[in-house]
């Protein structure tokens, strides 16, 4: 994954959970090698936040690097995360789409530069048929649908254990921590971390609102001269930073 | 490429293609889950014996009016928290079983780690908290916590009902006099330990639910 990959749908809904454990690893360990620390949040059940912070803090394997990583809970998550998150960290969100919350969480995260990994623990059935009581969770870069046995603790457990094992196979892979050309490429000027693509929908003097990650946000243009409806832009912390030239 | 290069074909950190690594990652990651799920069938059925018998003695704590307090380190803490909080909320005793996990008191943890030392955090609390007929279930993947195996001496010294489990065969707690009941994995992965731990605490949750709900219908 790299920065021009989130303009393609970021949901691998219905994808196997293999395929997808295998892909966010890659982007998470990209993510860590350049700096990033884990949030870790599961409001509904926070030792499950808990567990997966001090998994990636303290390894259980000798040898392997300490990632940095926080499990939050209680009232003053969001505002925590809000005042000590930093772009380019990674919010991982583990729980049900039924989590009002959670979603409030991820479609935050994007405006502030955090990438976002939501551990759904629904079982597959009871998202496809509550459809219209649901949101899918469009604002998180990367879903990971940990429900596929009986029981939804061992299936969570399951599933973030395999993503920290996937994750420092990757380490191994030091070539492939970089990122590629055309994600170097997008890289904001004045503090190296990563934007993300948005598509400009409506300009009004030095502020635009531009859809991202699938939701709509406003940001100031004042950097970029010049903007249309429909093109893209790189957008870092709420400000536009650079115009992507499509026909590159 | 020179005449070795081929047995470290990315040694000089050039490896660009991602698409090999991701189906290497995808197929780790079902073989570790069809590991994960062998590990969990087998142990089920091993533990099957032990775990009724485990459910048996926490469905009577219960019924006395025993309290479950559960307790571990690290990953193991965590699981101690989620046991305690799926005891307390299964079936109709919904809100009404009485579970504490003792990892969770952050101030008094760190105060006796502190003050009296590590080893004796869960032994103090269980010493301050616990009475006879109470249950202590303390959770370690290696088997060999020593604050663990502590809070077991002093919960037996109590007479309370003392449930440990293990991995790595057991660990120290196989031979725990201190323990009425052993739960034990036999894996060297903590992983698939603790996930197999995670199974047997599910289990263990649904007999005592069961058997108390027995009781209700009475």
């Amino acid at each position: 994954m790299n920065a021009l990959d989130t303009t393609s749908p970021p949901l691998s809904v219905g994808g196997d959970l293999a395929n997808d454990l295998a892909i966010t690893a890659l982007e998470l360990a990209r993510r860590i090698a350049v700096g990033a620390t884990l949030w870790c949040v599961a409001p509904a059940a926070p030792a499950h936040a808990a567990h997966l912070a001090v998994e990636f803090l303290h390894p259980v394997i000798m040898g392997k690097r300490a990632v940095p990583a926080v499990a939050l809970e209680g009232p003053a998550t969001r505002t925590a995360l809000r005042a000590a998150a930093r772009p380019g960290d990674v919010l991982v969100l583990l729980g049900s789409v039924r989590e009002p919350e959670l979603h409030a969480l991820a479609r935050r995260a994007a405006p502030w530069g955090l990438t976002t990994l939501w551990f759904v623990t629904d079982a597959d059935t009871d998202i496809d048929a509550d459809a219209d009581a649901v949101a899918v969770p469009v604002a998180a870069d990367h879903v990971l649908r940990a429900r596929e046995g009986t029981d939804p603790w061992v299936d969570l457990v399951l599933a973030y254990h395999l993503l920290w094992e996937l994750t420092h196979v990757v380490f191994e892979h030091p070539g492939l921590l970089q990122p590629s050309a055309a994600a170097a490429s997008e890289v904001c000027v004045t503090c190296a971390d990563e934007g993300r693509v948005a598509e400009v929908q409506q300009l009004a003097d030095d502020e635009a609102s531009v859809r991202c990650g699938g939701v709509t946000e406003s940001v100031a243009t004042g950097l970029v001269d010049d903007l249309v409806a429909g093109e893209l832009v790189l957008v870092h912390a709420g400000v536009a930073i650079a115009r992507i030239d499509e026909a590159s | 490429m020179t005449g070795t290069d081929f047995l470290y074909p990315f040694i000089e950190g050039d490896e660009r293609d991602a698409d090999a690594l991701l189906d290497d990652l995808a197929a780790s990651a079902r073989a570790k889950a069809q590991e994960s799920a062998r590990l969990r069938e087998e142990t089920l059925e091993r533990c099957a014996s032990e775990l009724a018998h485990t459910a048996m003695a926490m469905a009577d704590g219960f019924r006395r009016g025993g309290r479950l307090f559960t307790f571990g380190n690290g990953g193991s803490a965590t699981d101690a928290r989620l046991a305690a909080d799926r005891f307390r909320t299964v079936g109709r005793f919904s809100g009404g079983l009485p579970t504490l996990c003792l990892s969770d008191a952050t101030a008094v943890v760190t105060a006796l780690g502190n003050d009296v030392g590590f080893d004796l955090v869960y032994a103090r609390e269980v010493e301050a908290l616990g009475r006879a007929g109470d249950i202590a279930l303390g959770c370690s993947t290696s088997g060999g916590s020593h604050n663990v195996l502590r809070a077991f001496a002093v919960a037996h010294a109590k007479g309370m009902v003392t449930v440990g489990l293990a991995g790595y065969g057991g660990g120290a707690m196989a031979d725990c006099r201190d323990l009425d009941h052993c739960l034990f994995v036999r894996s060297q992965s903590v992983h698939r330990i603790q996930e197999t731990q995670a199974a047997l605490l599910g289990h263990l949750a649904a007999r005592v639910r069961d058997d108390l709900e027995r009781d209700g219908a009475r």
